[in-house]
């Protein structure tokens, strides 16, 4: 079983290959991606079929590391939730593969872009098929390196570099709730192995941490309510939920097949597939339940509306992407987590058909730019599929929500009280949803044909040859997930996913078994809903008037609110960057330059005026001058016992002395000996105490 | 072999010194690198052969020599290796050849005073890791200092003499108080220099107060936590690339080291009495060092001033006294060395180019230096822990070693992550991507061959300690260990905190 360990190797062996050969794969980059990518999706169908057969398959990579009861184990589990997965990162991926391999056809980094596509899928494939929480956080973080290489990949455009910054640095800030989470996860459990977590969660219910300690004060929260928070906030950066959903918009700077694998494949599906893989421990806080319900209904029905004004067909499918996840996580809040998986896939699957779609056609219209309004294809390029790839789009989500078991599942959640809200706020963005597809695909392909700039070498030539295969495979899987919904796949999928959702609560699971997936009266709604924003869309369309042309100051006002996407950027812009630059610079010039380093050199300046001072004082006033005037009354001492006792005295008294000294000697001669002895013994004696005295002293 | 194999520590010590009476036979210029290069790399071939040997199951000291030196005094030659000081020992070593390196052409004025200057760090940086005496680990402690003084006064930038004497000034007050807690220690301890004798002996909790706050300062200075930092911007920055090499890298490591030879074992009472005090310093270090960083202009200061940050990981990681927190601290510590030295020899390449470590002055480089822009990327996002990268790791124990403590403190420290986030991507676009703001940088010439020889192997650490630290973790797992159950046998106080999971 160890083989499919290669699922996400084989890419990262890709990555490698490409990264360490450098230029010497000239222009064939993709034929070392491609093969790579090809084999997991058919490693990935074979484990499918295994799993099918056999359940889950658990592979031991390696021991991270071990520190105290720290344990990091590598691994891989694939259970039916994750082979799905694989299925849909090695598909989208294989896809977009191919495709760049035609579209970034002259790009200067054109094995750099392979490299690091490789190596954003091994990130996602090892992420969602981990069998430890760390490893997951680092798959989350590599993935994030990798969007901002690929965001950054035209990085002579500043636009593309401080896209790149902002994506990473948002994702870093919602990273530090995800990172707490983990620790707080190995605080509670003691593992941060996700099997063990989940099996253990029931037990841990009554566990309390104390979120007020630092200020010395008591206020005891449950670990399973704070740490499904922590975790949602972190797959709030990754899958752009608000108020972290302002990178996503400016990922658009990437290259068109790098926006089909983020908005797809991998990234922003990460938050959900977190959630939904921590699902038996998010069950358990209905409290975190609201919240994260909360947060993606928000989100879903912001991002529909916002990108209703886009005129951008990029940013309107990026907001499409915010919007959608918003919808999954605000599923996986009522408990729905089959629902959420399903239209993870659907979605992933559909949205990488409408991006390589429209980067078709923006390749074939004119080179990179995307302004809806500046899009003259010819009317014969909207394919009947795009068409059909939007409604489904539009219609898949409601389609499983109201589709039979969730209605009792929401009940044994008590979600009674929110199920209408979210029954509103899920009609509203499915409505919406459906406008804005349908007017973003109306206003590219239904133009007044306009003829293809000559000028451009791409229109003609890039065409046909991009249209075949990246088309041809878009539109198998786009039709295939088609066929499933329409075949009722449904029923199966929810009960092949069962098995991985089995220690979600009992009540839950009571309810979701109870009511087989089916038919049940609510699917008629959302039906009515996307139909009826279509046919607003088209109505609207047929109108061509200007939205705000006549509508009402306050409509207005709401437009242009919403058309410069809730002013998001410019109140982050102007309140946390800016402020935070702003501080950084003001603190180090005020404690640093200011503070430390001017008390330093004052310290340093006064013990130098001090030492000045002393030398002034003491050394030259002080010593100096009691030398010099000791000097000089020392000369004049000299002077004055030279005249005083040499010139007068002495030579004067020589004489005298010479008259004297014969007379002493006749004295001297009397002296006795004996006493000369006795005044040398006294000598001795006071040298010998002397001695002693100084010995002792020392 | 039996005066190689049992003279292991001794033969690291001498071969630098045998290097440096080497190059006094040498006039031409390019045998004087060659020496120097062949010295260092015997050198850590030497420490890889010291690893490999290395029992990691054993919790104390390996490879112990003892002579006495002047009995008189009762001072001795004693070294000797653990789980702990092996790393150190085994990142000097690295770091040097890479300095020699990295300094190859950049130094042309007095090559032979230069290279002897490395080697006469490098030997005393190995002594002062694996000293088990303190009288010789405060005179090798005062050793290092000299030689990067000098290497700063001679071969700095332009205001080098400032950064220069800022650099002795505190280094010297470090020392002071060095010298202050180790005679003290000497006094208290029962007469004697011995490390191991001076760990065993139970020191009453006002000794325990005075000599830790000595020592503690001492090593905070050379650390440098918060508000002793201001020499290691200007030392950084107007020291040549193989000074900031080895201040970064290697000197700035003698403080963490201090802490866990010295605070910790010997005054366990008065470390878990500051430790709170210790422990929101260095948070606030974490989130200082970040907001410096993000105001700099400078590349070097902005490398110095994430110096700061991650050196408060280290600090952190000491005084939660758990071992996560202890393994976190020295990986961290290991790691720092590797990817602050490999951003300052970065750098330094730059700086070779354009003598300018404004930020400004470059950009659009992925055009002109691929090469150069990959590495410098890796490194970058490396220095602020991005998952897969070894600082990660470091980090990662200490936020778990911390977590026993206080979750404020790992939110902030986290907080401080983002910061170095900001601060590193921010530097990598304006120098990296974009387009060139001067016409030199459009046309710089990528990395030479020797100068790619100096990136990669920092290149391939930083991934594989990342990705693997198993080898790391083990060899210094019994010793902290040891040292962790040494703290809580001692302080009932400390049992209470190391006995979380």
């Amino acid at each position: 079983m160890s083989m499919f360990a290669l699922i996400p190797l084989l890419p990262l062996f890709a990555s490698l290959a490409l990264v360490l050969g450098g230029a010497r794969w000239r222009e064939h980059g993709h034929r070392v991606g491609i093969p790579a990518i090809g084999l997991s999706f058919a490693l990935s169908v074979w484990a499918c079929v295994e799993v099918i057969q056999h359940g889950p398959i658990s592979i031991s990579l390696y021991r991270l590391f071990q520190s105290g009861s720290l344990i990091i184990d590598l691994g891989m589990y694939i259970d039916q939730l994750t082979v799905l997965l694989l299925l849909l990162v090695t598909g989208v991926s294989g896809v977009v593969h191919v495709y760049s391999s035609n579209y970034m056809i002259g790009d200067p980094r054109y094995n750099r872009f392979f490299a690091v596509i490789a190596l954003f899928t091994f990130s996602m494939l090892m992420l969602v098929s981990s069998t430890n929480l760390l490893m997951l956080f680092i798959c989350w973080e590599i993935m994030g390196m990798c969007s901002y290489l690929l965001i950054s990949h035209w990085s002579e455009r500043p636009s593309a570099c401080r896209a790149a910054t902002k994506a990473f640095l948002v994702n870093a800030v919602a990273d530090v709730g995800l990172g707490f989470g983990i620790i707080l996860t190995f605080f509670t459990f003691g593992t941060l192995d996700i099997q063990h977590i989940v099996s253990q969660t029931q037990s841990m219910q009554e566990q309390t941490i104390n979120v007020l300690e630092w200020a010395g004060l008591d206020l005891h929260v449950y670990s399973l309510t704070i740490i499904p928070i922590c975790i949602l906030i972190g797959a709030m950066g990754k899958s752009a939920q608000m108020p972290f959903h302002v990178w996503l918009p400016f990922a658009m700077e990437a290259p068109t097949p790098v926006s089909a694998l983020i908005h797809a494949a991998t990234m922003v599906n990460a938050g959900p597939f977190l959630l939904i893989r921590l699902s038996p421990l998010i069950v358990l806080s209905p409290f975190a339940m609201t919240i994260i319900a909360v947060v993606g209904a928000v989100t879903a029905l912001f991002a529909a509306i916002v990108s209703l004004t886009q005129s951008d067909i990029k940013k309107v499918l990026a907001y499409s992407t915010m919007s959608h996840i918003g919808f999954m996580i605000m599923t996986c809040g009522i408990g729905a987590f089959v629902a959420a998986t399903f239209h993870l896939l659907a979605h992933g699957c559909l949205k990488a058909f409408l991006f390589l779609s429209t980067g078709n056609t923006l390749r074939t219209a004119s080179s990179h730019h995307s302004h809806v309004d500046t899009q003259h294809g010819t009317p014969s390029q909207a394919p009947t599929s795009l068409y059909a790839g939007a409604f489904i789009l539009a219609c898949l989500p409601p389609f499983i929500i109201f589709s039979g078991p969730y209605e009792s599942v929401w009940i044994a959640q008590n979600f009674v009280s929110a199920k209408i809200g979210f029954w509103i706020i899920g009609l509203t963005t499915v409505f919406f949803t459906a406008m804005y597809l349908f007017q973003g695909i109306i206003s590219i392909f239904q133009h007044a044909p306009v003829k293809p700039d000559p000028t451009n070498p791409l229109s003609k030539a890039a065409q046909p040859q991009i249209f075949s295969p990246a088309h041809l495979l878009g539109i198998c899987i786009g039709g295939g997930f088609m066929a499933m919904v329409l075949l009722a796949a449904w029923t199966w999928f929810a009960q092949f996913l069962t098995p991985a959702f089995s220690v979600t609560t009992p009540r839950a699971m009571e309810a979701f078994e109870e009511t087989s997936p089916g038919f049940g009266p609510w699917i008629i709604l959302p039906l009515f809903a996307a139909i009826g924003g279509w046919a607003y869309a088209l109505s609207r369309y047929r109108r061509s008037s200007h939205p705000s042309a006549k509508q009402s100051k306050f409509m207005q006002t709401l437009y242009v609110t919403f058309l410069n996407k809730g002013y998001f950027d410019e109140l982050y812009e102007l309140y946390i960057v800016q402020p935070t630059l702003r501080f950084a610079n003001w603190l180090w010039r005020i404690v640093d330059v200011r503070g430390i380093d001017a008390a330093i050199h004052m310290i340093a300046t006064s013990s130098l005026l001090f030492a000045r001072w002393l030398w002034r004082v003491i050394d030259v006033q002080g010593i100096d001058r009691a030398v010099i005037g000791i000097g000089q009354h020392s000369i004049g001492l000299s002077r004055w016992l030279w005249r005083v006792v040499d010139v007068r005295w002495l030579d004067h008294n020589m004489s005298e002395m010479g008259k004297r000294a014969d007379a002493a000697g006749e004295l001297l001669q009397e002296v006795e000996s004996r006493t000369i002895q006795h005044q040398l013994l006294v000598m001795v004696f006071w040298l010998v105490l002397a001695t002693g005295i100084l010995y002792l002293l020392i | 072999m039996a005066i190689f194999a049992d003279h292991m520590i001794s033969w690291m010590v001498a071969i630098p010194f045998v290097g440096i009476v080497l190059l006094a036979l040498v006039r031409d210029q390019e045998w004087i690198r060659r020496i120097t290069l062949g010295t260092s790399i015997t050198e850590f071939g030497l420490s890889l052969i010291l690893c490999l040997n290395f029992d990691f199951t054993q919790q104390g000291l390996q490879f112990v020599e003892r002579v006495a030196w002047m009995p008189t005094f009762h001072i001795q030659y004693a070294v000797g290796v653990d789980g702990i000081s092996i790393l150190l020992v085994l990142l000097t070593t690295l770091l040097c050849p890479l300095c020699v390196l990295c300094s190859w052409n950049s130094i042309t004025t007095r090559v032979r005073a230069f290279m002897s200057l490395i080697l006469l760090v490098e030997g005393a940086m190995i002594v002062v890791f694996t000293a088990l005496d303190l009288f010789l680990f405060f005179m090798l402690w005062e050793l290092t200092m000299i030689p990067m003084y000098f290497m700063i006064i001679l071969w700095g930038g332009p205001n080098r003499s400032a950064a220069g004497i800022k650099f002795v000034l505190y280094s010297l007050t470090g020392s002071l108080l060095l010298l202050v807690g180790i005679l003290g220690l000497y006094l208290e301890g029962g007469h004697t220099y011995d490390l191991l004798v001076l760990s065993q002996h139970t020191y009453s909790p006002t000794v325990q107060f005075w000599l830790f706050l000595a020592l503690f300062l001492a090593f905070a200075i050379k650390m440098p936590m918060v508000p002793f930092h201001t020499w290691l911007p200007d030392a950084h920055s107007e020291a040549p690339t193989a000074g900031s090499v080895i201040l970064a890298g290697i000197l700035l490591k003698m403080g963490g080291y201090g802490f866990l030879r010295f605070c910790l074992p010997m005054f366990p009472d008065a470390s878990a009495m500051f430790a709170p005090y210790i422990l929101w310093l260095s948070v606030f270090a974490i989130v200082y060092g970040g907001y410096m960083a993000l105001a700099q202009s400078d590349l070097k200061k902005l490398i110095a001033y994430s110096s700061v940050s991650h050196m408060g990981f280290v600090t952190l990681g000491i005084f939660v006294f758990n071992s996560q927190g202890i393994q976190g601290a020295i990986l961290q510590m290991f790691n720092h060395g590797l990817t602050t030295g490999a951003l300052f020899i970065s750098v330094g390449q730059l700086y070779d180019r354009t003598h300018s470590r404004a930020i400004d002055d470059y950009g659009g480089l992925h055009k002109p230096m691929p090469r150069f822009v990959t590495f410098f990327f890796l490194f970058s996002v490396a220095a602020f822990g991005l998952p897969g990268t070894c600082n990660f790791i470091g980090e990662f124990l200490v936020l778990v070693g911390t977590s026993s403590t206080s979750f404020a403190m790992v939110l902030l420290s986290m907080g401080g992550i983002v910061l170095a986030a900001a601060y590193m991507l921010w530097m990598l676009q304006k120098v990296a991507l974009g387009e060139p703001n001067t016409k030199a940088a459009a046309v710089l010439p990528d990395l030479s061959k020797r100068e790619l020889m100096t990136v990669i192997p920092l290149a391939i650490l930083v991934l594989w300690i990342g990705l693997y630290p198993s080898p790391l973790m083990e060899m210094m797992d019994a010793s902290v260990t040891n040292l962790v159950e040494h703290m809580a046998t001692i302080s009932p106080q400390m049992a209470l905190i190391s006995s979380w999971p």
